[in-house]
C-alpha cells in the first residue's frame, strides 16, 4: 500500500454525531427497559419451572440484541442523512478518505468477544439448570406417530391416546421415541422440545409448576397430515386428579397386553383369532395405507381384499407365498418395499391376539 | 503485440479471436462474461416459480384451514420453493452468475482458468433445474428444503428425482469452486496483491473452498438417501439399523456452510457498492478480508447448532452452541465496518446503494436471531417453529437477496451497456422493504408463541397474523415485478452507460460496457488498494484511457 492511504486528515466526531449518540443511548436503555418489563407469561403461559429460566435467557438476548440494532440502525439512518450529497456539492466532492482506524476496529473486536464470554457463561448456566432436573421423578414414554403422540405410563398396560396428564410439582422424566418417522414433541408453555426419533429414545426432565391444559405440537415434518399433529394436549393437574385419570387408564387398559410380540421373535400363534375384532382393527391401524380392495388399488401399500386368495397373486410383496403365516410375519415384523415402509408390530402396537383377529379378518375377505 | 508483451510481465498478450456465429457466443460460450449472464437470466427464471410458490405458499396460509391446495400438494410447494431458493437461485445467482461476471475482470484476467469446465457447470445447471421441477410430475418430494429421512423414504417417486437434481446441482457447484480458487491463486494481473483485492474478490475467495469442499458432504448424503430409495440399503432407516440422524449431521455439515455460501459473495457485493457511492474507502479493509476467511472456516464447526433437538449427547451440544456465537464477532466486525464507511462521506442514493443500505438494516437483524437461535435453551424453545422461518428470511431474502439486488443495479450496465431506470428501482426497493418486513417481522412472534414450521394449516388463533403476513407478501411480489419490468425494458430504452457510470474504482469499471470479449487487450499493473478516492487510479497499462465517467453517479439526485 502506498504511504499517502495512511495520511488521514484528523476526523471530528462532531457535535451531530454526539446529539445521535445520545439519542440511540436513551433509545436502547427504553429497549432493555421494555424487554424486562415485558409481560411474556400474559402471552405464553411458564408450565414448567425452567420455562421462566428459558424466558430470563430470551430477555437477556433480546434487550442486548435489540440495544445492539439500535446502535448500528440509527447510526446508519444518521450518517445515511448527515453525510447524503448535497446539490450544493461540488460534482466530483468525495468523502474523507478515512481507510481504517486501529483503536476503534480494536474495541468493536473486544468489546462483542467479551459479550460472546457473558452470554456464553449465561447461556451454560441456564442449559445446566434445565438439564440437571430431578432424575427420579415419575418416568412416561412419549411415542410419536403419523400422525399423533401416544403414551406409556408405569403400571398402566398398553398406551394411553388422547391426552397426557402430568401431577403438579412433582418431577417429570419424560422418554421420548417413534414408531414410524421423527416427529418433534413439542409443548411452547414448557419452552422445551426434542425430537422423538424412531430408534433412539431421548429424554427430557422437568418440573410442572402451573395446572392447565397446553398443546402438544409436532414441529418436525412427519407426513402428509403433519400440520394436524396439534390436537393432543397436555394437563397439569394437582396430585388427586392425577391419580384419579391415572387409576381410570389402568382399569380401561386392565385387558391390554402390555407385552408386544418382538420383531424377528418367535413367530405368533394363529389361533382364537377373531374376524369382527379384526376388521375393527383394520380401520383403526391398517386403513390409513390399506384400502379393501383389489390388489392395484394403493394408498401406500397395496388394497389388501383377497389378499389371502388372489389368483393374480400368488405371493405376497415379499415374496413369499400368500399364507397366513406369512402375512403374520410381515404384521410382526414389517416390511420395506418399493412401496414404502409398513412399521413392525411394537411400532403399531399390535399385541399376538391383535395379530390373530387380522390374519382371521384378511381371511375371511374374497 | 510485441509492444504489449512490455506491460505483460508474464503473462503473453495473445488473444484468442472472439468465436463467430451465435451459438459459440452465446449458447455454448466459453467466455466468463456471457456465463455469468446465462447463470444470472436462467437463476431469475427459476426465481420467479419459486417466487409464485411462495405467493400460493401464503395465499393457501390465509386461512387457518388452508383451502387453496391440498395438504399434501402443499408440501410439495414449500419443499420445492425451499430447494429451488437455495440451489437454483440464490447459490448460482451469487456464485456461478456474479462471480463469473466481475471477479476475473476484477482481479485482472481475460477469464476463469478452466473455461470449458465453466461452460459445462453451468450447462449442468438448467439441466438439474428441470429435473427438480419435473419431480411434480412424480409426485414432488415433501419433507422440505431438508429430506429428513424416514419421512422421506416414504416420499413419491419425485424425491429421488430431487436428491439427482440436488446432486448435479451440487456438481456444479463443485466445479465452479475448483474454478474460480484457481482462478483467483493464479491469474491475477502482475501487482494484484492479496491485499490489493477487491472485496468482492474477498468475498468469492472464501465462498469457493466452501463449494468445494462441504458440497461434496451433500453429494455423498444424496447418493446415500438415493440408493436407500431406489434399492433398499439402509442407510438412514432405523427400522433396518440404519441412523435417521446421520443424514442430519451429514446434510448439515454441508448446508451451514451453504448458508455462508450464500452471504460471503453478498457481503462482497455490499463492500464494493458501499464505497463507491459514498465516495470512500471501505473501513477496515483487511479485518473485512479476514472476517470472510474467519467465516469460512468457522462455519464448517457449527453444524450441530441445527441438531439440538435431534437427540445429540447434551454435552456435544455446547460447544456447538458456543462456537456459533464466536461467528458473530467477525459478522460483527463487518457490519461496523460498513456503517463506519458511510461517516463522513458524500453518500449519492442510487438504487444500488439503497439496496446495500437496506442490506445492513436486514441483515443485522437475522445475524441477531441468529445468535438467539445458537442459545440451545433458548433453541430448545423455537425450533421448528415460525421464528426460524423468519430468521432464516431475514438472512436469506434481507441478507443475499438484498445484495443480490444491489449487485443487479450496480452490474447492470456492465452487462448489457445501459442503466436500468433509476425510478422503478426505487419504487421497487421501498416496496420490497417495506413489503418483506411486514411479511416477515411478525413471524417472529408467531414462532414463540406457538405456530411451527411446514403446516398446510394452523391454528385459528395465529389467523389475524397469517393473513397480514399474506397481504403484505403481494406488496413484495409486487416490487419483483417492477424489477422485472424494469429489467426487461432496460435492455433495450435504458440510458446508455458508458464505461464508468458510478465513477467506481474497480478494475471491471475501467474497461467498456459490454467489455470486449476478451477483457484486456493489455493485462495491466496494479498499484495499490482500488478505494482511495483522493488519488489517481492504481492501475498501469489499461487498454485506452476512458475519459465518459462522470464524476457524479448516472441516477444520484
Amino acid at each position: 500500500m502506498s504511504s499517502i492511504e495512511h495520511q488521514v486528515p484528523p476526523v471530528r466526531l462532531g457535535r451531530g454525531f454526539w446529539a445521535a449518540t445520545a439519542v440511540l443511548t436513551v433509545l436502547a436503555i427504553l429497549a432493555i427497559v421494555f424487554w424486562y418489563a415485558f409481560p411474556l407469561e400474559r402471552y405464553l403461559p411458564a408450565a414448567i419451572v425452567t420455562a421462566r429460566q428459558v424466558d430470563t435467557l430470551f430477555r437477556f438476548m433480546a434487550a442486548a440484541g435489540s440495544a445492539l440494532y439500535i446502535f448500528v440502525a440509527g447510526y446508519l439512518v444518521y450518517f445515511a442523512i448527515a453525510f447524503r450529497a448535497r446539490r450544493s456539492d461540488p460534482p466530483d466532492a468525495i468523502g474523507v478518505q478515512i481507510h481504517d482506524n486501529h483503536k476503534l476496529e480494536f474495541w468493536w473486536t473486544l468489546i462483542p468477544t467479551l459479550f460472546v464470554i457473558l452470554l456464553s457463561i449465561v447461556s451454560v448456566r441456564i442449559w445446566y439448570e434445565i438439564m440437571l432436573e430431578p432424575e427420579n421423578g415419575l418416568v412416561v414414554e412419549a411415542i410419536g406417530h403419523q400422525f399423533y403422540f401416544s403414551f406409556r405410563y408405569p403400571q398402566i398396560n398398553g398406551e394411553v391416546t388422547d391426552e397426557m396428564h402430568l401431577p403438579l410439582n412433582e418431577p417429570v422424566t419424560l422418554n421420548l421415541t417413534a414408531a414410524d418417522v421423527i416427529h418433534g414433541f413439542w409443548v411452547p408453555a414448557m419452552r422445551l422440545k426434542n425430537d422423538t426419533v424412531p430408534g433412539l429414545v431421548t429424554t427430557i426432565r422437568f418440573t410442572p409448576r402451573l395446572a392447565g391444559r397446553y398443546p402438544i405440537i409436532c414441529t418436525q415434518f412427519c407426513g402428509v397430515l403433519h400440520s394436524t399433529m396439534n390436537k393432543q394436549v397436555l394437563v397439569i393437574e394437582d396430585k388427586a386428579s392425577f391419580e384419579r385419570w391415572y387409576r381410570g387408564w389402568q382399569q380401561k387398559n386392565a385387558h391390554a397386553s402390555n407385552a408386544l410380540p418382538a420383531a424377528g421373535g418367535q413367530a405368533v400363534s394363529l389361533q382364537g383369532g377373531n374376524a369382527s375384532a379384526g376388521q375393527t382393527l383394520f380401520a383403526q391401524k391398517c386403513s390409513a395405507c390399506h384400502k379393501v380392495a383389489p390388489f392395484d388399488q394403493k394408498l401406500v401399500g397395496p388394497g389388501l381384499k383377497a389378499v389371502l386368495h388372489d389368483p393374480a397373486h400368488p405371493n405376497l410383496v415379499d415374496g413369499k407365498p400368500a399364507t397366513e403365516q406369512n402375512v403374520a410375519a410381515i404384521l410382526q415384523n414389517g416390511y420395506t418395499g418399493s412401496m414404502g415402509t409398513m412399521p413392525n408390530a411394537s411400532a403399531n402396537a399390535l399385541s399376538a391376539q391383535d395379530i390373530a383377529n387380522l390374519v382371521t379378518y384378511l381371511n375371511s375377505l374374497k | 503485440m510485441a509492444v504489449a508483451a512490455v506491460h505483460a510481465g508474464g503473462i503473453a498478450d495473445h488473444i484468442h479471436p472472439e468465436p463467430q456465429g451465435f451459438v459459440r457466443r452465446y449458447v455454448f460460450s466459453l467466455d466468463h462474461k456471457i456465463i455469468g449472464i446465462q447463470y444470472i437470466i436462467t437463476a431469475f427464471v427459476f426465481f420467479m416459480l419459486a417466487g409464485l410458490l411462495a405467493e400460493a405458499i401464503r395465499t393457501q396460509l390465509l386461512n387457518p384451514g388452508g383451502g387453496f391446495v391440498a395438504n399434501g400438494t402443499y408440501n410439495e410447494i414449500y419443499s420445492i420453493h425451499g430447494s429451488t431458493m437455495v440451489w437454483l437461485v440464490t447459490i448460482p445467482l451469487l456464485t456461478g452468475g456474479f462471480g463469473n461476471l466481475v471477479f476475473p475482470i476484477m482481479i485482472g484476467a481475460r477469464d476463469v482458468a478452466f473455461p470449458w469446465l465453466n461452460m459445462l457447470s453451468f450447462w449442468i445447471f438448467p439441466v438439474s433445474g428441470l429435473m427438480l421441477f419435473s419431480s411434480f410430475l412424480l409426485g414432488a418430494p415433501t419433507a422440505g428444503w431438508m429430506e429428513y429421512p424416514p419421512v422421506s423414504l416414504q416420499g413419491a417417486a419425485g424425491t429421488s428425482m430431487w436428491c439427482a437434481a440436488i446432486f448435479l446441482v451440487g456438481v456444479s457447484s463443485t466445479m465452479t469452486g475448483i474454478n474460480f480458487v484457481v482462478t483467483i491463486l493464479k491469474m491475477r494481473a502482475p501487482g494484484m496483491t492479496f491485499t490489493r483485492m477487491p472485496l468482492f474478490v474477498w468475498g468469492q475467495f472464501a465462498t469457493a473452498p466452501l463449494l468445494m469442499i462441504a458440497t461434496t458432504a451433500l453429494a455423498a448424503a444424496l447418493a446415500a438417501l438415493f440408493i436407500e430409495r431406489q434399492f433398499g440399503v439402509p442407510f438412514f432407516d432405523p427400522a433396518k439399523g440404519g441412523s435417521p440422524v446421520m443424514w442430519q449431521h451429514m446434510f448439515w455439515f454441508y448446508s451451514h456452510p451453504a448458508v455462508y455460501i450464500m452471504i460471503l459473495p453478498a457481503f462482497g457485493i455490499i463492500s464494493e457498492v458501499l464505497p463507491t457511492f459514498a465516495r470512500k474507502p471501505i473501513f477496515g479493509y483487511k479485518l473485512i478480508a479476514f472476517s470472510s476467511m474467519s467465516i469460512a472456516l468457522l462455519g464448517f464447526m457449527v453444524w450441530a447448532h441445527h441438531m439440538f433437538t435431534s437427540g445429540l449427547a447434551p454435552f456435544l451440544q455446547l460447544p456447538f452452541m458456543i462456537l456459533t456465537y464466536v461467528i458473530g464477532v467477525p459478522t460483527g466486525i463487518k457490519i461496523f465496518s460498513w456503517t463506519a464507511t458511510l461517516f463522513r462521506g458524500k453518500i449519492h442514493y442510487t438504487t444500488a446503494m439503497l439496496f446495500a443500505i437496506g442490506f445492513i438494516a436486514l441483515f443485522t437483524i437475522g445475524g441477531i436471531t441468529g445468535i438467539f437461535l445458537a442459545a440451545i435453551p433458548f433453541d430448545l424453545h423455537v425450533h421448528g417453529t415460525y421464528f426460524i422461518v423468519a430468521h432464516l428470511h431475514y438472512v436469506l431474502v434481507g441478507g443475499s437477496l438484498m445484495g443480490i439486488f444491489a449487485g443487479m443495479y450496480y452490474w447492470f450496465p456492465k452487462m448489457s451497456g445501459r442503466l436500468l431506470n433509476e425510478t422503478l428501482g426505487k419504487l421497487h426497493f421501498w416496496l420490497f422493504f417495506i413489503g418483506f418486513n411486514l411479511t416477515f417481522l411478525p413471524m417472529h412472534w408467531l414462532g414463540m408463541e406457538g405456530m411451527p414450521r411446514e403446516v398446510a394449516t394452523y391454528d385459528p388463533q395465529f389467523t389475524f397474523w397469517n393473513r397480514f403476513e399474506s397481504f403484505a407478501s403481494y406488496l413484495m411480489t409486487f416490487a419483483i415485478l417492477i424489477f422485472f419490468f424494469n429489467a426487461i425494458w432496460s435492455i433495450r430504452n435504458g440510458k446508455r452507460a458508458g464505461a464508468n457510470p458510478w465513477g467506481a474504482r474497480t478494475l471491471e469499471w475501467q474497461i467498456p460496457s459490454p467489455p470486449n470479449y476478451y477483457n484486456f487487450k493489455h493485462v495491466p499493473t496494479v498499484y495499490g488498494l482500488p478505494y482511495d478516492f483522493s488519488t489517481p487510479l492504481p492501475y498501469k497499462g489499461l487498454d485506452e484511457e476512458l475519459t465518459d465517467s462522470p464524476p457524479v453517479p448516472a441516477g444520484a439526485h
